[in-house]
C-alpha cells in the first residue's frame, strides 16, 4: 500500500498536543506514532517534548568536541610557531610565554566552540532541510501543522482523530 | 622542518633574555656616554644621518615633531632663576638604548623587531605593517616612523646627495619603523671578516659612526662581554651592571660618588647604553 | 503605558514587521545618498593618506596614535550591546529584549564590521595588512602572538563571525516567515535559499533552543574577553595612564554603556520610521534606559577607581599624566567626557523623563558622544605627557584627513544598517510571539481559567 501525506493545522496548541498525545497512545495499523509524525509550528514549545516522546538533543556534544579541539589545536600551533618557525626572543620573555598563548587559547576555544556548535546545529536539525511534500504558509504565522505519514487504509481513522481535536483544515496528498 | 628542530625549538622555549642562563657569547654590542665630555656639538646626530641614509625632512616638518634623527642631542636647562639661563644647558644624546628587555619587542603584530644574539634590538623593515604600537610602548620615544616617503619626496636627497648614500644601509619608503641600529651594517661586516680570520672582533676594530666622529670621545662602544673592551671596563668601574634594574651602589647610605646611570632603569627595560653623569660645576 | 497587547494576533506581528521590508519611501533614499557621501569622504581622506603616508594624519613621534585607534575601540566597545541583549538577557529570561534584540545583534556585527575598517586605515603599510594573519606562507614567519594587537585581529575576528553566525542562525525561523509571504522576486529567492528549508519542525525547534542558549553561553565570555583584550592594548604597555590593571573592566563597561546608549537611539529611530509602536513599547524604553542608567554609574564608578589608584599610587608620572587630562591641553574634551558620561545619564534616573523621546534621543546621542571622547583621552594624553621629558609640551592635534576618515565610518555603519533593516526583519517575529504566548500562559494561569485566548493566538 502506498503512503501519503495529511497536514492537520490547528489554532489551539493544547488541542494539537491531545490531538498528538492521542496519535501516540492509539495504535493504528499503517502508523507508526514515533516516525511518521512530525508537529511544525510558529514557535517553540518545549511543553511538546512530554508528548511526543523521548527525542534527545545531540548539539552539545558537537559543542563540547569543537570548544576542545579549537583550544588545542590553537595553543599547539601558537606554541609551535615560537618555538620552531619564529623562534626569536623578544622583550627578554621566554619563547613560549604562557600568558599571551592563553588568552589566544582560550579566544580559539570559544571559536572552535561556535563553529561546531552550528554545524552541529545544522546536521542534527537536518539543515538545510527538503521541503515537506505537504506545507502551509500559517505554520509560520499563527497556526501548528502536525504532518502524518501513512497507509492508505489509516487516513480515515486519523482523520477523525484531527476532526475531533478541532482541526482548522486538513490538507491531503494527492494521489498517486 | 623537521622533528629534530621541533624538539630543539620546544627544548629551547624556557629560556629567557640571554644573560640569565644562556650568557652573551661571544658579542653582547655596549655603548657608554660621557656627559661631561660631550659638547652638544652634534657631530654625532650628523655623522648617523650620513651613515644611515637618514632623511633630512625639512623645517615645517621637523617643528611638527615628525624629524628623522635616529640619534637626537637632548638640550636641557636648569631652571634656578640664574642669571645667565643658557649657562645651565646640559646636553643629553639620545638613541636606542637596545634593551635586553625591550618593551617595543613583545608588542610588534608582525614580530618586526627581535632580539638578537649579539644583544642588539632589530627592526626588519620589510616585516613592519607600521602599527606603530612599538614607539607607543618605548619609555624613551626613540623610535622614528617613516610619515612620508621620503625617497620620492623633493629635497630631502636633491641630485647629486643621492650619491652619499650608503649602499650597505636601505633606503626605507613610507609607513616603516626605524631607529639606532649601533651600525649594524658595519658590525655585520666586522664579524664576517673575523670569522673568516678564525677570531672574534677586537675592541677597537669596530666604531659606530657617532662614536667615529665624537671629537672629546664622549662614546664609547663594544663588547661588553670582552674583559679587555673599554667599554666594559667603563661598566666594571661605574659598578653598572646590565641585568640589574637597581645597582648595588645606588643602594648605598648617602649614595653613590660614581657617575655611571643608565636612563629610566627602574622600568626594567635593562637598557645598553649608560650614560656617565655630567660633573657640575656647582659639586667642584 | 502600553506595554505590548496578550491578544495581539500573530497574524499581525508578521504583517506589522513584513511591512518594513516593503519598497522603501523617498526618506530612505536620501538618507542612503547622505550615508553614501560620508562614506565618500571617508574614502577620500583615505586615499590621500595612503598615497602621501601617515604624516599627513598629523601624527608626529611620540604621538603615534591618534583618532584611529580611538574610534577602533569606539566601534568594538558599540557592538556590545547586541551581545548583551541577544545572550545575557536571553539567559536571565528578560523577555523584554525579545521585540529589539535582532536590530542590537545587527548592530554589533555592522559595528565589528566598522572597526575593522581603522585597522586598516591605522597602518602605516596597510597593503601588508595579511602579514598578521596567521597562515602558513612561503616566508616560513608567523605574526608575534605575544602582541596585544594581533590578540586584537584574532579576537574580533572570533566575535564578528561569531556574531554574523548568531545573528543568522537566529534569524532563520524568521527567514522562513519572509520566504512564504513574499511575492515571487529576487527576494523570495534570497529568503527561500536562507531559510534552509526551515518548517518549524518539533526536530528543528529542538534543537535550535539548545543550540541557541550554548551560543549565548559562548558569546558572553567572548563578548568580555574581546574588549578585555583590546583594553590590554593599553594595560599591556608600560606607559603611564594606560597601565592599569582596571582597564579591562573600564573598557567592558564603558563597552555596554555606549552600546546600550546605540541601542535607545536606534531604538527611537526605528519605532518611528517603521511604526513599530506596537513592539517597541515604552516599557521597554523604559527598561533600557534604567539599565544604561546603572551602567553609566558603573562606568563613572570605575573611573574615579582609576583615579583614586593614581592618588593612592604615589607614581609621579602617572599623577602628573592624570593631571594633564584634567588641566592640559586636552582639558576641555576630557571635562566634557565627564561631562556627556557622569552627569547627563543622572537625567535617566527621573521618571519623567525615562520615556520622553526626544530627551532620550538626545542624551543617548550624548552619551555617546561621551564614550568617543573617553576613548580619545585615554590615547592621546598619555602621549602628551610620558615619561620622557624630552617628548613634554609638544601639542597635537588630528588634522582634517583623521576627522574625515571617522565622520566616513559613521556614514558606513548607517549605510550597512539601513541595508540590513530593508532587507531583513529588524523586529523578531518569532520571538514576539513567544513572549505574548507566555505572557497569555502567565495571565491565564492567574486567572485560573483555560479558555484560549484570542483569536490566531494559541
Amino acid at each position: 500500500m502506498s503512503q501519503r501525506h495529511l497536514l492537520a493545522l490547528f489554532d489551539n496548541f493544547d488541542e494539537a498536543a491531545a490531538a498528538v498525545k492521542e496519535l501516540r497512545n492509539t495504535s493504528i495499523k499503517g502508523f507508526d506514532s514515533n516516525k511518521d509524525m512530525i508537529m511544525k509550528s510558529p514557535i517553540e514549545h518545549p511543553e511538546i517534548e512530554e508528548v511526543l516522546g523521548d527525542k534527545p538533543v545531540y548539539v552539545q556534544f558537537f559543542t563540547l568536541g569543537g570548544a576542545l579541539s579549537g583550544g588545542l589545536l590553537a595553543f599547539f600551533l601558537i606554541a609551535g610557531a615560537q618555538a620552531v618557525f619564529f623562534a626569536q626572543s623578544k622583550g627578554g620573555k621566554p619563547i613560549v610565554p604562557f600568558p599571551p598563548d592563553f588568552v589566544l587559547t582560550y579566544e580559539m576555544f570559544i571559536l572552535g566552540g561556535v563553529y561546531i556548535t552550528i554545524l552541529g546545529f545544522l546536521i542534527c536539525a537536518g539543515l538545510p532541510a527538503k521541503r515537506s511534500p505537504l506545507y502551509s504558509a500559517k505554520v509560520s504565522e499563527d497556526q501548528i501543522g502536525i504532518l502524518v505519514k501513512s497507509d492508505e487504509g489509516a487516513i480515515n481513522t486519523l482523520k477523525a482523530i484531527f476532526t475531533k481535536h478541532q482541526a482548522l483544515e486538513i490538507q491531503e496528498e494527492a494521489g498517486k | 622542518m623537521s622533528v629534530t628542530t621541533l624538539l630543539e625549538g620546544w627544548s629551547d622555549w624556557r629560556h629567557e633574555h640571554p644573560i640569565n642562563d644562556q650568557p652573551h657569547n661571544p658579542y653582547k654590542w655596549a655603548m657608554s656616554i660621557d656627559l661631561d665630555a660631550c659638547t652638544g656639538c652634534n657631530a654625532c646626530s650628523v655623522a648617523c644621518y650620513a651613515e644611515n641614509n637618514l632623511p633630512v625632512v625639512g623645517k615645517e616638518k621637523y617643528a611638527h615633531g615628525q624629524v628623522m634623527h635616529w640619534l637626537r642631542i637632548e638640550r636641557y636647562w636648569d631652571e634656578d632663576g640664574r642669571e645667565f639661563p643658557d649657562q645651565g644647558a646640559r646636553f643629553l644624546p639620545m638613541m636606542c638604548q637596545q634593551c635586553e628587555a625591550a618593551p617595543c619587542e613583545t608588542v610588534c603584530p608582525v614580530g618586526a623587531t627581535n632580539h638578537t644574539p649579539d644583544g642588539l634590538n632589530s627592526q626588519i623593515y620589510n616585516r613592519c605593517i607600521g602599527s606603530r604600537y612599538c614607539s607607543a610602548n618605548c619609555p624613551f620615544k626613540v623610535r622614528y616612523f617613516n610619515w612620508y616617503d621620503y625617497p620620492t619626496t623633493d629635497n630631502v636627497w636633491p641630485a647629486e646627495m643621492n650619491q652619499q648614500l650608503n649602499p650597505d644601509v636601505t633606503v626605507r619608503g613610507k609607513g616603516v619603523m626605524e631607529k639606532c641600529t649601533f651600525c649594524v651594517q658595519r658590525l655585520r661586516e666586522a664579524e664576517s671578516n673575523a670569522k673568516s680570520q678564525g677570531r672574534v672582533v677586537r675592541d677597537g676594530e669596530v666604531q659606530t659612526a657617532c662614536q667615529q666622529v665624537c671629537l672629546p670621545g664622549a662614546i664609547t662602544f663594544g663588547n661588553l662581554v670582552d674583559p679587555e673592551s673599554k667599554v666594559h671596563k667603563k661598566w666594571q668601574a661605574q659598578q653598572v651592571e646590565l641585568a640589574k634594574d637597581v645597582q648595588a651602589k645606588d643602594k648605598e647610605e648617602g649614595g653613590s660618588k660614581l657617575r655611571g646611570y643608565r636612563i629610566l632603569e627602574e622600568l626594567r627595560p635593562y637598557p645598553s647604553v649608560m650614560y656617565l653623569e655630567r660633573v657640575r660645576d656647582s659639586a667642584i | 503605558m502600553k506595554d505590548i497587547r496578550e491578544d495581539i494576533a500573530w497574524a499581525k506581528i508578521n504583517k506589522d514587521v513584513l511591512h518594513s521590508l516593503e519598497n522603501p519611501r523617498k526618506m530612505f533614499w536620501v538618507m542612503l545618498v547622505v550615508a553614501i557621501a560620508m562614506v565618500g569622504v571617508g574614502v577620500g581622506c583615505e586615499a590621500y593618506q595612503y598615497i602621501t603616508g601617515m604624516g599627513v594624519a598629523n601624527m608626529d613621534n611620540p604621538h603615534v596614535w591618534g583618532l584611529y585607534i580611538a574610534s577602533f575601540i569606539f566601534w568594538i566597545g558599540m557592538s556590545h550591546s547586541g551581545t548583551l541583549l541577544s545572550a545575557i538577557l536571553h539567559l536571565m529570561h528578560a523577555d523584554w529584549r525579545k521585540p529589539i534584540y535582532r536590530f542590537a545583534e545587527a548592530m554589533t556585527t555592522f559595528s565589528l564590521m566598522t572597526a575593522g575598517l581603522f585597522v586598516f586605515v591605522h597602518l602605516g603599510r596597510a597593503w601588508q595588512v595579511y602579514y598578521a594573519i596567521p597562515y602558513p606562507n612561503e616566508r616560513g614567519i608567523w605574526p608575534n602572538f605575544q602582541s596585544p594587537l594581533l590578540w586584537d585581529a584574532m579576537a574580533i575576528f572570533t566575535y564578528l563571525s561569531s556574531s554574523i553566525l548568531f545573528l543568522y542562525v537566529g534569524m532563520i525561523p524568521d527567514l522562513a516567515i519572509c520566504r512564504d509571504n513574499m511575492n515571487p522576486g529576487w527576494r523570495k529567492k534570497l529568503y527561500t535559499a536562507l531559510a534552509l528549508g526551515w518548517e518549524g519542525t518539533d526536530r528543528q525547534w529542538r534543537n535550535f533552543r539548545v543550540t541557541y542558549l550554548t551560543i549565548a553561553c559562548f558569546l558572553i565570555p567572548l563578548a568580555v574577553s574581546v574588549h578585555s583584550i583590546v583594553a590590554s592594548d593599553f594595560a599591556m604597555s608600560q606607559q603611564p595612564g594606560w597601565h592599569i590593571t582596571s582597564f579591562p573592566p573600564y573598557f567592558v563597561a564603558g563597552a555596554l554603556y555606549s552600546g546600550c546608549a546605540a541601542i535607545i537611539t536606534l531604538f527611537i529611530i526605528l519605532r518611528y520610521v517603521f511604526r513599530f509602536e506596537e513592539y517597541m513599547t515604552l516599557p521597554i524604553l523604559k527598561k533600557i534606559v534604567r539599565l544604561t542608567f546603572a551602567i553609566s554609574m558603573v562606568w563613572t564608578y570605575l573611573n574615579m577607581i582609576e583615579m583614586a589608584s593614581v592618588w593612592y599610587g604615589h607614581d609621579p608620572v602617572a599623577k602628573d599624566t592624570l593631571l594633564e587630562r584634567m588641566y592640559g591641553p586636552y582639558a576641555p574634551f576630557w571635562w566634557s567626557m565627564i561631562f556627556c558620561g557622569s552627569i547627563v545619564p543622572l537625567i535617566m534616573a527621573f521618571k519623567r523623563f525615562q520615556t520622553n523621546i526626544p530627551v532620550m534621543f538626545v542624551v543617548s546621542l550624548l552619551l555617546n558622544l561621551g564614550m568617543w571622547l573617553e576613548r580619545w583621552m585615554i590615547v592621546s594624553p598619555t602621549f602628551a605627557h610620558g615619561y620622557y621629558p624630552w617628548t613634554w609640551d609638544h601639542d597635537q592635534w588630528p588634522s582634517f584627513v583623521q576627522w574625515g576618515i571617522v565622520f566616513g565610518s559613521f556614514g558606513w555603519f548607517t549605510l550597512l544598517f539601513m541595508g540590513f533593516c530593508k532587507l531583513f526583519p529588524s523586529v523578531s517575529m518569532y520571538e514576539v510571539k513567544e513572549m505574548v504566548y507566555h505572557r497569555s500562559l502567565a495571565t491565564k494561569a492567574a486567572a485560573g481559567k483555560l479558555e484560549a485566548a484570542g483569536k490566531g493566538a494559541h
